[in-house]
């Protein structure tokens, strides 16, 4: 069993809409981040993508990449992550959970995921690896962890099929030329490339980059399987962490899950 | 534009197991669409003629490959010879790469050309290569590299580029080439971008290679003719390695050369902070390729310190990470001292102010000419020329200009 392969399924028989939730471990410190994840759950999301931060997050915007840098000046590694993990599976054993980051955390630490204590961690989502390659073959594996791939709106035609193949978890759809966080979204375009993708897919497809309103995520649940939040969710942990009032979170959420419903 | 010496990188992008395209989805059709590009007119007579007339009528090759007759006697071992690229218009070798990358560009139909710089002389190069086609230019530049390459900041902007000054991570080159990559990923339909060191991802170490190889095919004729034997070593700085691969790649299937990289010691490659990922790295991935890598405990990227821009980046090109690997060639590194020791002598004994990257190929002369007796003949790159470290240079000597 995989708690995110179970967790699309079952939304896809009851004929609902994903909602995942993107932030960044160790932003503003790793207890909080565990405070975050279940006020994300209680809040409606379906999903935690956990962002590891990185020194060089090449295909991140502004927003995300200062989450990063200030997860990295808490020294936040891979396995303190996966040490808040343990903490967060005490309380919550059912939320799928995503490792998003690039590959060379990942090689790096490659043992990390070969263990994966407990088989907490459902899914790991690479930013910066052709996405018809395997993890694997990097030695990046473990059999109970799957993997998602991205698909962007510049990806041809002759890769869809084996990237969507390739992809265990869902498949990204990547909904802009830009970074995470921009906004210039063309729903012609992605409904487009999105049926093409769920012509090769046996895994749902979910978009995401440059969702922003309850509107934008409407728009897109209608052409797709779900929809990912990621820098909007970021920026407010920013802009809330110091006072630790989160309920704009919360509202923010839920505002997204009645857009989708 | 020679690629008959060895048959790398393969058909994947990869020399051994280094290289590839490790990169964010939305680049890869571009990747593909510049491979493709490049293979259909790398071979072609009306390129070939272009690219070598620009290099012949614009920048003003062949650099000379000169006699060093004072540092000659000063070793009192081998020959030391001298390969001018700092003559080169723009001041660099730099410019060999963006002549026939813009011709690429220009053959794409591409509007707009993004480029990162670390020592300001690619972004140099670019911006002059960009004007001469009308093209709009944006040069990326960590803002710590802002300050220390100021000269060349103003240089870019006489251009007509725009210099957008990048605060993220540690504000030097590898920053640079983040927020390039960023811009690319945003503008990839009409954007073509310029990288100028033989790193990122497939096909550009090998275009840049390409290139750049014109240096190395020069060295072979001027060999012949001026101590009519192969030389015994080559000598170049190495950053990310354009300079150094341009001249090893044609002497790769000549055994009887040695090839010697030098990377950049900082403060001593024992006190873990320089920038010599060759020397005191492990694989790792960075911009698009696997390669030698500066990195912590983690997995994250080190930070890096060299007193030169240009050398300032914890990565490095990964065909120099298989020509370390397969023995083919040396890597060693010298300190930030022995570097601004070089900078001097060279600029007193040989009337040529050496840019602070090339004054470390010159500083590992110390060491190298002891292994050589009086027949032998050794080749110095001199990737660029010093002008646009006078500030720093002054700074360090503590004197006011």
């Amino acid at each position: 069993m995989n708690r995110l392969t179970d967790t699309l399924d079952n939304l896809k028989k009851e004929n609902k809409k994903a909602l995942v939730a993107y932030l960044v471990a160790g932003d503003p410190n790793l207890e909080t981040t565990i405070e975050l994840m279940h006020l994300l759950v209680k809040s409606g999301v379906d999903v935690i993508e956990i962002g590891v931060p990185f020194t060089d997050p090449i295909a991140e915007g502004p927003i995300i990449q200062k989450a990063h840098d200030r997860a990295l000046k808490n020294n936040v590694s891979l396995s303190s992550i996966f040490e808040m993990i343990d903490q967060f599976r005490k309380n919550d054993n059912k939320t799928p959970l995503v490792l998003m980051g690039y590959l060379n955390t990942f090689i790096f630490n490659k043992n990390l995921i070969e263990a994966n204590k407990n088989d907490f961690v459902d899914s790991i989502l690479v930013v910066d690896i052709p996405g018809e390659l395997k993890l694997k073959d990097y030695g990046v594996y473990n059999p109970n962890i799957n993997t998602i791939s991205l698909i962007s709106p510049t990806t041809k035609k002759n890769r869809i099929e084996s990237i969507a193949k390739n992809s265990t978890g869902f498949v990204y759809y990547v909904t802009l030329r830009g970074v995470t966080g921009a906004s210039n979204l063309d729903v012609d375009e992605i409904r487009n490339n999105v049926q093409e993708i769920k012509k090769h897919a046996s895994v749902p497809t979910l978009a995401g980059f440059g969702i922003k309103s309850a509107e934008d995520a409407k728009l897109l649940s209608k052409c797709s399987d779900g929809v990912i939040i990621g820098s909007s969710i970021v920026q407010m942990i920013e802009e809330s962490s110091k006072s630790k009032e989160f309920d704009r979170i919360e509202e923010y959420i839920s505002d997204i899950k009645r857009a989708i419903s | 534009m020679k690629s008959d010496n060895h048959n790398l990188p393969d058909k994947n992008g990869f020399f051994g197991e280094y290289g590839g395209k490790f990169v964010p989805e939305t680049l890869m059709y571009a990747l593909e669409e510049l491979e493709t590009t490049y293979k259909n007119l790398k071979d072609n007579i009306e390129f070939k003629d272009q690219f070598y007339k620009d290099l012949s009528e614009f920048v003003g090759r062949p650099s000379p490959l000169y006699f060093a007759k004072r540092l000659t006697k000063h070793y009192g071992s081998g020959s030391i010879w001298l390969k001018r690229e700092d003559l080169n218009h723009t001041g660099a070798h730099k410019i060999n790469n963006t002549i026939g990358q813009i011709l690429l560009a220009k053959y794409m139909g591409k509007k707009r050309i993004i480029a990162e710089t670390g020592a300001g002389q690619h972004g140099v190069a670019t911006a002059t290569v960009a004007a001469r086609l009308g093209l709009e230019c944006h040069i990326y530049m960590g803002s710590e590299d802002v300050q220390r390459q100021s000269l060349n900041v103003y240089r870019i902007k006489l251009l007509g580029a725009q210099v957008h000054a990048v605060d993220s991570g540690s504000a030097t080159l590898k920053d640079a080439l983040n927020e390039a990559l960023r811009d690319w990923v945003t503008n990839v339909d009409d954007t073509y971008y310029i990288i100028g060191s033989v790193t990122g991802p497939h096909p550009y170490p090998m275009i840049v290679r390409d290139f750049n190889s014109v240096v190395g095919e020069e060295l072979i004729t001027q060999s012949k003719e001026l101590f009519n034997a192969m030389p015994d070593a080559i000598v170049a700085c190495v950053g990310g390695g354009s300079n150094a691969m341009g001249a090893f790649y044609p002497f790769i299937k000549f055994n009887e050369t040695r090839l010697i990289g030098v990377e950049a010691g900082g403060e001593g490659i024992e006190t873990g902070e320089h920038a010599a990922p060759l020397n005191d790295g492990a694989p790792g991935v960075l911009h698009g390729s696997l390669s030698y890598l500066m990195q912590d405990n983690s997995g994250q990227v080190k930070g890096t310190k060299s007193v030169s821009a240009g050398l300032d980046y914890p990565g490095v090109g990964p065909e120099h990470s298989w020509l370390k690997d397969s023995g083919r060639a040396e890597y060693v590194a010298v300190s930030d001292d022995a570097a601004l020791k070089a900078f001097h002598e060279v600029s007193e004994m040989e009337g040529i102010i050496p840019a602070l990257e090339t004054a470390h190929a010159f500083a590992y002369l110390d060491t190298l000419m002891k292994e050589f007796d009086i027949n032998s003949n050794i080749i110095v790159n001199v990737s660029g020329r010093g002008d646009k470290d006078i500030n720093t240079v002054a700074d360090i000597d503590g004197i006011k200009i």
